[in-house]
């Protein structure tokens, strides 16, 4: 007899519960034979204290109470264990894959989802994130880029015009031209908005968005035209994607580039999205010619810049995979709610 | 641009293979975008931009190939034999207009017999997109096809005193051009004459009268280099495009006319068995000057950010024949008269970045010092706006910014519109010729569209400006409207008015408007009883909502309840200030509802006014409970339930003390309201 006889018990106890475990009358079976009133097993090693000698009374009652709050616990947990399972067809079960109550839910357009992506890299950059008119006139849309009247250039950028000798802007770069003309260098910027060209079909749209970029300090360097690019491209699309310059032509800029991105469709193994080439033509970019800070005071001795300008629709097109431009302003709403 | 690639790579010397051209081509600014199977070998599509007519022809772009891939360019070689007749006893050639001609060239050969070209020019012709046609055509096809000089050719025996004057056309003057076409001419255009009629319009199509036939026995040749600015408006106003008109629109080579014409007329001469008469005609009024161009190493290393040597930027000068000279740092260049795009360093130094290429350019970000990255208060405004509207449920549509003018004649009336609106001069379509003076007819027209595709429940929102014609000029504002059908987005029933403006309070809130009143609204866009302008405490109208009108729905096909509203978001806080924390209340609330029965006429916005102003400051919030009208209550009647919720800031309210306020709010709505309680 003694604390060994305890610890007999004790596990003896812990293997009857187990093996009666969900089984409401098993369960009362072990109370009966362990807590049982008339002859438990408890009441027995109850019994033994008296029969120890008292320096050993100490430990043993300690050890014995351990015990009882064991048996007494483990037994309440096996009983509402045991009432649990055996009640289980009566409770109110629910369906879990039921549809849940939909609160409403609104959407944003996915132009203005990659606007906004588009933003906050930049925003996490340095750069301001700027806004001008969606009517200009001639002066800032085209004269102060470089653009003059009889220019071919103006037969690319179909213009709708307006009384007063007024355009709707056929890019966002009248902007840039407006910030010159307030601010000192250093400028950063970031230009998005809506513009309007006089061309319908599945690649055109006589309206949609840009996203114009100007960096003007002293020293800018086609090196750091052709890394913001690249830090862009990588944080928009994904960090394995090659990023080419190829030299291009725009009034503005010298050099220009034409920007391509290998095509995140085939890996560069030639697709439908990129003709086979393994390109994708994403955005135009370049130095800021020096008559364009001349037309707006900048001096082109001391500062250098680059601009840069891509298409917020046909990224949305590219990144959601929607085929035809046009499906973005039918003001369908299922297409938005996708974007749920 | 097709370019015959075959005829390209016959044009080089020491050239790597076939792919590598084509990469150096794109490389250095010549895209090639497309190589297909031609006849006896690839065409390139190859996009040539606006600023490099040089290279919009064979030998042009054959010589940068040469320098991107480090080949070299075979010299043309020909021989002309002449005979001794002197080509000034056929033909003259006068430039009465200076400023549209600078140079023209002549030459005549006589004796041509009717002869197909040969094969192998028609291949190249076919293969770069020209049709052949006859020997004498075919020639100066493939001539400006390699050379870039657009010529012309005449049946002498058609040429009216066989004199051929460079002029401006007068008003009124007719012309069949060679397509056909009777083109009308105005007063300024470029034109060729003979000694009486106009036979050609200058530097952009023949006339069809001394066009070439098989009976043709003398031809007289034209080599000429006309003004850009005047071919490409004469063209644009004619409406007409054609390779001449676009390499002269960009700017031909004036010292072109020479060689070419010499060239055209040997290959003449060969093809048909004609005599090339002795001399050129060159008739010269306004010489090319060159001129020169000067940049150093130092100042391309530092716009390039990439360290370049000066014998590269030789060599790449001396591939472009820009004849370079270096005098220590300095770099001076000759600009050859087939560069017309080269004028100022800038020029220069974009030469060199393209033949070095971005590739070779290491990527370093720049360092600013500016403050971090701030957005416009525009973009902040419509995009909290944006948010409100996307957790209001609604789903964003973009309709166009132009409208119907049918649509906009409806906007005279309406509460929100801002001025007289503003026209499109050249719309691409008469339902898209006005700019909108409101977001609603673009968001009908899409709720009509969703409701034809099917869409039961439509919760859409625009965010974007409307235009009009200000007294300075044109303005614009942005705004946000949008619209309800079907099930209510909150409750199971219909929507209804409340659903708007439980969104529209939504709105409001975000955009910091606290102070704005609902008001009943008279626009006749909105239903007679289910309309409400909303104003600021200055009287002004910023917003309206409500059902749409029948009247109005049916002028947009649609047969469903629609509730819209439009909010003008000019008078948005620019900022919202930030919000400020309120001790939380220590002693605990006591409600009470009361149910009132009043006549419809009193507005609950007065009910709950009155409500405040009797019971004073301890009542902290009215809620609405519920309303009723219809059976037991007089037509007219309505029965409001509220539910007060009283607070003391220093003790405990009593119930005792919270029925003594009930009582006496009770007497107070009776005597101020006259209205009973059930």
């Amino acid at each position: 007899m003694g604390l060994e006889r305890l610890e007999e018990v004790r596990s003896a106890f812990l293997a009857d519960l187990d093996a009666a475990a969900g089984d409401g009358e098993a369960v009362e079976q072990v109370r009966i034979r362990y807590a049982g009133r008339k002859s438990g097993v408890l009441l027995e090693l109850t019994a033994a204290l008296r029969e120890l000698p008292n320096e050993a009374k100490r430990d043993y009652g300690r050890a014995l109470n351990e015990l009882k709050k064991l048996v007494e616990k483990g037994l309440k947990e096996a009983r509402s264990q045991a009432t649990a399972d055996s009640d289980s067809k009566t409770v109110n079960r629910v369906d879990v894959t039921l549809p849940g109550r939909a609160l409403p839910r609104g959407a944003e357009h996915p132009v203005h989802l990659v606007r906004r992506r588009i933003e906050e890299i930049f925003l996490r950059m340095g750069y301001d994130v700027e806004s001008g008119p969606e009517i200009e006139d001639d002066w800032h849309n085209f004269e102060a880029l470089n653009i003059p009247p009889d220019h071919p250039a103006r037969d690319d950028q179909d213009t709708f015009y307006l009384p007063g000798g007024n355009v709707l802007r056929t890019h966002t770069s009248p902007v840039q031209a407006r910030v010159m003309e307030s601010r000192k260098p250093p400028i950063r910027i970031v230009v998005p908005g809506r513009v309007y060209r006089r061309d319908s079909d599945l690649r055109h749209s006589p309206m949609f968005h840009q996203i114009e970029g100007l960096v003007v300090d002293e020293g800018i360097t086609v090196g750091n035209l052709k890394a913001t690019l690249e830090t862009f491209l990588h944080a928009l699309f994904s960090d394995d994607v090659e990023v080419r310059l190829r030299p291009s032509y725009f009034p503005f800029t010298e050099p220009s580039a034409e920007v391509d991105i290998s095509c995140i469709f085939c890996n560069m193994k030639g697709c439908g999205v990129c003709s086979g080439s393994g390109w994708i033509e994403i955005l135009g970019a370049g130095m800021v010619d020096p008559r364009v800070f001349e037309a707006v005071g900048i001096d082109p001795e001391r500062c250098t810049g680059f601009a840069f300008g891509l298409g917020l629709d046909r990224v949305a097109m590219l990144q959601y995979g929607i085929p035809d431009l046009r499906q973005l302003f039918a003001g369908d709403q299922r297409l938005t709610r996708q974007f749920e | 641009m097709n370019f015959d690639a075959a005829w390209l790579m016959d044009l080089l010397s020491d050239a790597p293979g076939i792919d590598e051209v084509a990469d150096a081509l794109t490389a250095c600014g010549f895209l090639v975008e497309l190589r297909e199977e031609g006849d006896g070998g690839e065409i390139w599509d190859i996009e040539v931009t606006t600023n490099r007519p040089d290279a919009m022809n064979h030998r042009g772009l054959a010589r940068e190939a040469a320098v991107a891939s480090g080949a070299k360019v075979r010299p043309l070689e020909f021989n002309i034999e002449e005979n001794d007749e002197s080509v000034a006893d056929f033909a003259s050639v006068e430039i009465a207009d200076p400023t549209m001609c600078s140079r023209f060239c002549a030459r005549v050969i006589r004796g041509v017999a009717p002869a197909e070209s040969p094969e192998w020019m028609q291949r190249r012709l076919t293969n770069a997109g020209v049709r052949p046609i006859s020997a004498i055509v075919d020639v100066t096809n493939y001539v400006l096809l390699e050379l870039g000089q657009p010529l012309h050719a005449y049946d002498l025996a058609k040429v009216g005193g066989a004199k051929l004057v460079a002029r401006q056309a007068e008003a009124g003057e007719i012309l069949v051009t060679l397509d056909g076409e009777t083109r009308k001419l105005e007063a300024g255009m470029p034109v060729i004459a003979d000694a009486y009629d106009v036979v050609g319009l200058a530097g952009i199509m023949g006339g069809a009268d001394s066009e070439i036939g098989d009976d043709t026995v003398d031809v007289l040749l034209e080599a000429a280099n006309f003004d850009a600015l005047t071919v490409r408006r004469a063209a644009r106003k004619l409406g007409m495009h054609t390779e001449a008109s676009h390499r002269f629109e960009r700017g031909a080579d004036p010292d072109l006319p020479p060689l070419a014409i010499d060239y055209a007329a040997a290959l003449i001469a060969e093809f048909t068995g004609g005599m090339v008469c002795e001399d050129r005609i060159d008739v010269r009024p306004r010489p090319y000057e060159a001129h020169q161009l000067q940049t150093t190493s130092a100042k391309v290393t530092g716009f390039m950010g990439l360290d370049v040597a000066m014998d590269r930027l030789v060599g790449i000068a001396s591939g472009l024949e820009l004849d370079p000279v270096v005098d220590g740092d300095t770099l001076t260049v000759t600009v050859p008269s087939f560069r017309v795009d080269l004028e100022r360093e800038a020029d220069l130094i974009e030469e060199f970045v393209r033949h070095i290429g971005f590739e070779a350019v290491p990527s370093v970000l720049p360092v600013l010092s500016t403050p971090p990255g701030q957005r416009n208060p525009n973009w902040e405004l419509v995009d909290r706006a944006r948010d409100a509207a996307v957790a209001g449920g609604l789903a964003e549509v973009m309709n166009w910014s132009f409208i119907d003018p049918s649509a906009d004649n409806e906007l005279e009336s309406y509460v929100l519109c801002p001025g007289p609106s503003i026209e499109l001069d050249n719309p691409l379509a008469s339902t898209q010729a006005i700019m909108r003076r409101s977001l609603l007819p673009g968001l009908l027209a899409a709720v009509r569209d969703n409701l034809n595709q099917g869409e039961r429940r439509i919760a859409i929102f625009e965010q974007g400006r409307v235009f009009w014609r200000s007294d300075d000029g044109p303005a614009e504002s942005e705004r946000l409207a949008f619209a309800l059908v079907g099930a209510a987005p909150v409750s199971d029933g219909m929507v209804e008015f409340a659903d708007l403006k439980g969104i529209a309070e939504g709105l409001i809130r975000r955009l910091g408007l606290h102070e704005v009143q609902w008001r009943r609204g008279g626009s006749p866009w909105l239903d007679e009883g289910q309309g409400a302008d909303l104003q600021t405490d200055d009287g002004r109208v910023i917003g309206c909502a409500g059902l749409v009108a029948d009247s109005m729905a049916k002028k947009w096909d649609i047969k469903a309840s629609v509730f819209v509203a439009e909010l003008d978001l000019t008078p948005a806080a620019e900022s919202i200030p930030l919000q400020q924390f309120e001790e939380l209340p220590r002693f605990p609330a006591v409600t009470a509802d009361m149910t009132i029965e009043h006549s419809t006429s009193l507005d609950y916005a007065e009910l709950t006014e009155t409500v405040r102003g009797l019971a004073g400051g301890l009542v902290e919030t009215i809620d609405l409970m519920g309303r009723y009208a219809g059976k037991g209550l007089p037509s007219g009647s309505v029965r409001t339930t509220i539910r007060m919720t009283y607070r003391a800031g220093d003790r405990s309210l009593t119930q005792t003390e919270v029925n003594e306020q009930q009582e006496a709010l009770r007497r107070g709505l009776s005597d101020r309201l006259g209205v009973s309680f059930a």
